[in-house]
């Protein structure tokens, strides 16, 4: 297989659940070494997608292909090249690190020479070497996320596909885990992961939003946020609902995203909306200041 | 095969581990074999009587001596006019009247009548009751005969007497717990294959390692042997168990071939392992697994002729019986156990079970093919 082709290839995915479309005709290309985000909210379809990469579901129509072999007919090789933490990944609680990482190790045939190094070496990259011994079940959040990491990566899979992998990991553990990600991707190995953090979009090559089965857009994620026509102010500071309502109804706001503790409003003119916000509502030019919008900022424009 | 071997010593590795799994797939059916054993016994004794003689003569105390003398009986001395009530409450199982005149219509050679009244509300307790008691008459009539023939030989001629001599085989002490251990034994087995298997399984689809497994390049094949496998080897150490428990505390002699035993148990397990597997595909928590596997088991065990006889069934549930793959195993158990029954006396139950259990192996396997995709 050349380097140019894609390692994973989806084009015109369809699948349908009793009476939702969950993908409506994905198109998807994903090259060798890249780390490729699937941004969305839940119920988005990222989940039905990579189940449907990794061979664990049936779809209702399009092909895909992964590390150049056919997603229905081929999956035997497909499995061989593929590790997938599904997004609730799971490991038995009753074994010990070193126990459930050999188990999966069996699984996928690895050889005893080619186990102790490659042991060796996740021990190394995951810093699980002080807690070989200890049960699963015993280990805290991020520890286990790297143990299902490790599970995943110990038959040296050209190809991972993540579900959520950060999701309920504390931020120490989430800036770990994507250090290593990236370690992975220097390597060669294809990554798709999917996230419902926005933040996390900015670390992917390149990343894909997606919606109610479809995709909204694909880039990197400048390319994604340059597609955002307008520009965008931000306000921070505590209650900001009923901020949000009057900014809304000012005739330069084309919309306002609430972001917890920050606000963007996002105008076409950012003069005129600044002079609106300190006539009619009372906000001081020192409290707003202009930012880049971020890939929220675009993936809100964009489901609107 | 060396993915299979991994799985099998994973498992054993979890069950060795999980102290209460341990307790109950080890420590639990000897007690409930020692218990069971015991508490399920088909004879009964202690029945409570009530005898009413009107008669007070010698062959009336006669009579009553002969029922103190019976360990079947407990008499229960109560005023007749209380019967209907202590009857009522439970106080008395069956009563007996001998009326006044009884030694006298005995003695001028006409019959001689005596009332039975008996609390059928368990309709098998009456009945055997009901045979106690007509064989204490029974036996009472045949020594009053001979006592007649003593003293006056010629009438000898006028009765005629046939006597019944019953021999009892394999089981000649007639002791319950030589049907009902190899019985709970079956159980057991059934028990705790199918729902180790079945809850096992949808353990793994709980916490989610089954998805996790069904990503690795082993096939769904490996997988159901990888599970079996060791669940087998459990149901053997189970067997093992009973069998101990039967031959060392319930001193049944064991008569036929330990072999074949196990030639039969690895059908029947085939059957109670698919079953497992089976219950595992539609259930998608350990509890609907539990409620599944549990309402099949409870009408296999109901239909298979271990509590009630087969023959006590009305003739279309006969046939339905048929269909229980216990009833084959229960009475290959017995067979082998306490007749010494060969591969040949049990060549249509073994058929039977061969087919049953590879009819529910392969149907379970091709589901689990079907509910992982």
């Amino acid at each position: 297989m050349s380097t140019s082709s894609p390692m994973i290839a989806a084009n015109d995915i369809k699948k349908t659940y009793k009476d939702t479309d969950a993908l409506r005709g994905i198109n998807l290309s994903v090259s060798r070494g890249e780390i490729f985000g699937l941004i969305g909210p839940d119920g988005a379809g990222k989940t039905s997608l990579m189940r449907i990469l990794c061979c664990l579901m049936s779809f209702d129509g399009g092909t895909a292909t992964v590390a150049g072999f056919d997603v229905e007919k081929q999956s035997g090789e497909i499995k061989k090249r593929l590790g997938y933490m599904p997004q609730r990944f799971s490991l038995y609680p009753d074994l010990s690190v070193g126990e459930n990482i050999r188990f999966f190790a069996s699984l996928f045939g690895v050889e005893r020479d080619a186990y102790q190094t490659r042991f060796a070496e996740l021990m190394q990259f995951s810093k699980l070497e002080p807690f070989i011994n200890r049960r699963a079940a015993a280990l805290s959040g991020g520890m286990k996320q790297k143990l299902a990491l490790s599970c995943t990566l110990i038959h040296t899979p050209e190809i991972l596909i993540l579900d959520e992998p950060t999701t309920g990991v504390d931020p120490i553990s989430r800036f770990e885990f994507w250090e290593m990600l990236r370690k992975l991707a220097r390597q060669g190995v294809t990554i798709l992961v999917s996230t419902p953090y926005m933040d996390e979009a900015d670390k992917c090559d390149r990343v894909a939003l997606i919606h109610k089965g479809n995709i909204l857009a694909v880039g990197t994620p400048s390319e994604i946020t340059q597609e955002f026509k307008h520009s965008v102010l931000e306000i921070e500071g505590a209650n900001l609902f009923d901020l949000r309502r009057d900014a809304e109804t000012l005739p330069s706001v084309v919309e306002v995203h609430l972001y917890g503790d920050r606000m963007h409003i996002v105008t076409s003119d950012i003069f005129r909306c600044q002079g609106e916000l300190q006539a009619k509502l009372g906000i001081s030019l020192e409290s707003v200041r202009k930012v880049a919008p971020s890939i929220e900022d675009t993936f809100i424009s964009l489901l609107k | 095969m060396s993915v299979i071997r991994h799985f099998v010593k994973k498992e054993f590795r979890q069950v060795f581990r999980d102290k209460q799994m341990l307790r109950m797939l080890l420590i639990v059916p000897i007690v409930q074999l020692i218990v069971l054993g015991n508490a399920i016994n088909l004879d009964v004794k202690h029945v409570r009587l009530a005898i009413f003689d009107h008669d007070h003569s010698e062959v009336s105390r006669d009579l009553l001596s002969r029922f103190r003398s019976s360990d079947y009986f407990d008499i229960i001395l109560a005023d007749q006019s209380k019967l209907s009530a202590l009857m009522d409450r439970g106080k008395i199982d069956i009563s007996v009247v001998i009326p006044e005149g009884f030694a006298r219509d005995l003695g001028s050679g006409s019959t001689a009548k005596a009332q039975l009244i008996v609390d059928a509300q368990n309709s098998n307790l009456a009945g055997i009751a009901t045979g106690y008691v007509n064989g204490v008459f029974g036996s009472f009539q045949e020594d009053f005969r001979n006592r007649m023939l003593e003293k006056n030989p010629d009438i000898k001629s006028k009765i005629h007497s046939v006597e019944v001599v019953s021999r009892v085989f394999y089981n000649p002490e007639m002791n319950t717990y030589f049907a009902t251990i190899p019985g709970i034994a079956v159980l057991l087995l059934t028990i705790i294959t199918t729902l180790i298997n079945a809850l096992n399984i949808v353990r793994e689809k709980e916490i989610g390692t089954l998805e996790q497994l069904m990503v690795t390049p082993i096939s769904k094949f490996q997988f159901v042997m990888g599970k079996s496998l060791p669940f087998a080897i459990l149901g053997y150490i189970e067997l093992a168990i009973a069998l101990a428990v039967g031959m060392l505390w319930f001193k049944i002699p064991f008569a036929g071939s330990f072999l074949l035993l196990a030639f039969s148990a690895a059908l029947f397990l085939m059957t109670t392992l698919g079953a497992g597997l089976l219950v595992s595909t539609v259930a998608q928590t350990q509890q609907q697994a539990l409620f599944t596997a549990w309402f099949f088991l409870v009408f296999c065990i109901i239909m298979s002729g271990f509590l009630t006889p087969i023959e006590n069934m009305p003739t279309a549930l006969q046939y339905l019986t048929y269909l229980d793959p216990l009833r084959y195993m229960i009475k290959v158990t017995r067979g082998i156990f306490l007749k010494g029954s060969t591969f040949f006396d049990l060549k249509y139950e073994l058929a039977a079970m061969a087919i049953y259990g590879t009819a529910m192996f392969a149907l379970a396997i091709f589901r689990f093919r079907k509910s992982t995709t």
